[in-house]
């Protein structure tokens, strides 16, 4: 038992470290990527830049407060690169390639699982960079938690979100067994998810009522709670965020294995 | 020059009816780009709605000129999503690929014919949509246009459509020179989607240089709302009008001497 679990955790350390060093053939990418997470934080500071000149706080927020919401909210969002997953097993799924996948000898969904880890594991020191950067750069008085329990809880939140976005992803690529083309439906996703995650606002400025029921979708505990517990507010959610999240990764990882279960007969392996 | 056009209309007429017969294969993803867009812009006016439910005011501009805005966008973006977006889009792999060849001999502009050969009629209902948007804007605003307003209106939505399309293929033309274009698509994607949510009022300074003037996506919706509105100065109008103007000769020089430089498959 003990050697297995062994043997199986060096098989998907090896997809990660695998995948991490696949990210170095993109050099440029990386570098661009980087450069352009400017366009969050500059649209932040001109919008808000231009309403904190008429007043001093917006739904509990000062200038420096909601800058420092969308850099932490910007780099959490940057590391979230599984948008990828689902367009990836859809498009090998209709060109018949995703035996790629089913030959590997470990389970599809945890070698997904593993290469977002190598591709975060890449990409987060480039992210911090580059946050660290814009600080400077727009002269932020940076907010940050001092509380290492907060601190704590958002890493945590952060993880299960991350792995929530790959179940999510994953299982939206699946169901191309099912409805054959799901482009238009992962793009307008994709749409749905920058709001609803609070990349493009904070869900503060929601009303009362839209706000509690965001409290009940996870997309919520993805990028808006750990921003908000790292710039020092919500703390109070913390816990019942990463219950809430927990929930939903279980219940979502349930769904997976029926939908993978009932229509992965329907691959044949020579495309649609 | 008559003759020319009647030509070039009867070329339009025989892509946009070969066009609808090969989309009618593809049903199901027939409306694709309006439920695309249509969520795009939805997001866009929900965004703004929460941040008019704290705020009175951006600028200027209340929660009505804001809708005008986003209306307007929307209406540019779904007249280049229905017309030319998807034409425009592939003459990269054209270069590339040594397609472009096909084009260049046909007794037809290869220009036109690569801008309308991809229309999309699904985008049409994004048109309607982002009407019922502008509509619904002007009366929060509240805005009772003269025919003239609505005139001038028009004539700048037609300004900046052209401005639009004329970034398209600027950018595009670059694979005449270099091996690949992504960089710049890359910078056009980001910069469009910036200032598809910021005013151009929002810019000063260095913002303003570079979003008004060398990625000048910024004006596209601004100008034509800040002259319904009135607000629009006649120092800011003729700017964007040599803006426009500028871009549109720059396009063309690229583009004609791009062809020259076209070494078909080895381009």
């Amino acid at each position: 038992m003990r050697a297995e679990f062994i043997s199986g955790y060096r098989k998907y350390r090896e997809a990660a470290a695998v995948n991490l060093k696949a990210q170095l053939a993109w050099r440029a990418d990386v570098v661009f990527n980087m450069l352009f997470t400017i366009s969050k934080i500059l649209f932040a500071y001109l919008l808000w830049g231009i309403i904190f000149r008429q007043r001093d706080a917006v739904a509990g927020f000062t200038f420096h407060g909601m800058l420092s919401y969308y850099i932490i909210s910007s780099f959490l969002s940057q590391l979230e690169l599984s948008g990828g997953i689902s367009g990836e097993i859809s498009a090998r799924i209709r060109n018949g390639t995703f035996s790629k996948y089913m030959v590997l000898p470990m389970n599809i969904q945890g070698y997904f699982i593993a290469m977002e880890a190598g591709v975060v594991a890449f990409y987060l020191a480039f992210d911090f960079l580059a946050a660290a950067v814009w600080v400077f750069l727009f002269r932020i008085r940076f907010a940050f938690t001092g509380e290492p329990l907060v601190m704590a809880c958002a890493a945590l939140m952060v993880l299960l979100g991350l792995l929530f976005m790959v179940q999510l992803n994953f299982y939206l690529g699946i169901l191309t067994l099912k409805y054959q083309e799901i482009s238009t439906f992962l793009m307008i996703k994709n749409n749905l998810v920058a709001l609803v995650t609070g990349t493009i606002v904070p869900l503060a400025l929601f009303p009362e009522t839209v706000v509690k029921l965001m409290r009940c979708l996870p997309f919520y505990y993805v990028t808006y709670l750990p921003s908000m517990l790292l710039t020092g507010r919500c703390r109070e959610e913390a816990a019942p965020g990463l219950l809430i999240l927990a929930v939903w990764c279980g219940a979502l990882q349930l769904v997976i294995g029926i939908t993978w279960k009932k229509y992965r007969k329907r691959y044949d392996g020579v495309g649609i | 020059m008559r003759k020319r056009m009647k030509k070039n209309f009867r070329v339009l007429r025989e892509l946009f009816r070969i066009r609808f017969q090969h989309l009618m294969l593809f049903r199901l993803g027939f409306f694709g780009p309006f439920f695309v867009d249509g969520s795009l812009f939805a997001v866009q006016l929900m965004v703004f709605g929460a941040v008019y439910s704290n705020v009175d005011r951006i600028g200027a501009w209340g929660e009505g000129e804001m809708i005008l805005f986003i209306g307007t966008f929307s209406l540019i973006n779904a007249v280049g999503m229905a017309f030319y977006f998807f034409g425009i889009r592939q003459v990269p792999d054209k270069i590339r690929g040594g397609e472009l060849d096909l084009y260049l001999t046909k007794p037809v502009s290869p220009l036109l014919r690569l801008t309308f050969e991809q229309i999309n009629p699904g985008s049409l209902p994004l048109i309607a949509m982002s009407l019922c948007i502008i509509g619904y804007g002007a009366r929060r605003a509240g805005i009772v246009p003269h025919a003239e307003d609505v005139l001038l209106y028009l004539g700048w939505l037609a300004v900046m459509i052209a401005l639009h399309y004329d970034m398209m293929v600027l950018i595009r033309s670059v694979c005449f020179y270099l091996v690949t274009n992504a960089r710049l698509e890359q910078l056009e994607d980001t910069a469009l989607e910036l200032c598809m949510k910021l005013p151009g009022i929002a810019f000063y300074g260095i913002y303003r240089i570079v979003f008004c003037f060398l990625l000048p996506y910024g004006l596209m919706a601004t100008l034509p709302v800040q002259s319904i509105l009135g607000e629009l100065k006649w120092q800011t109008a003729l700017q964007g009008l040599a803006v426009a103007a500028a871009f549109t000769g720059l396009t063309a020089c690229a583009w004609k001497r791009g062809l020259r430089h076209y070494n078909s498959a080895s381009s």
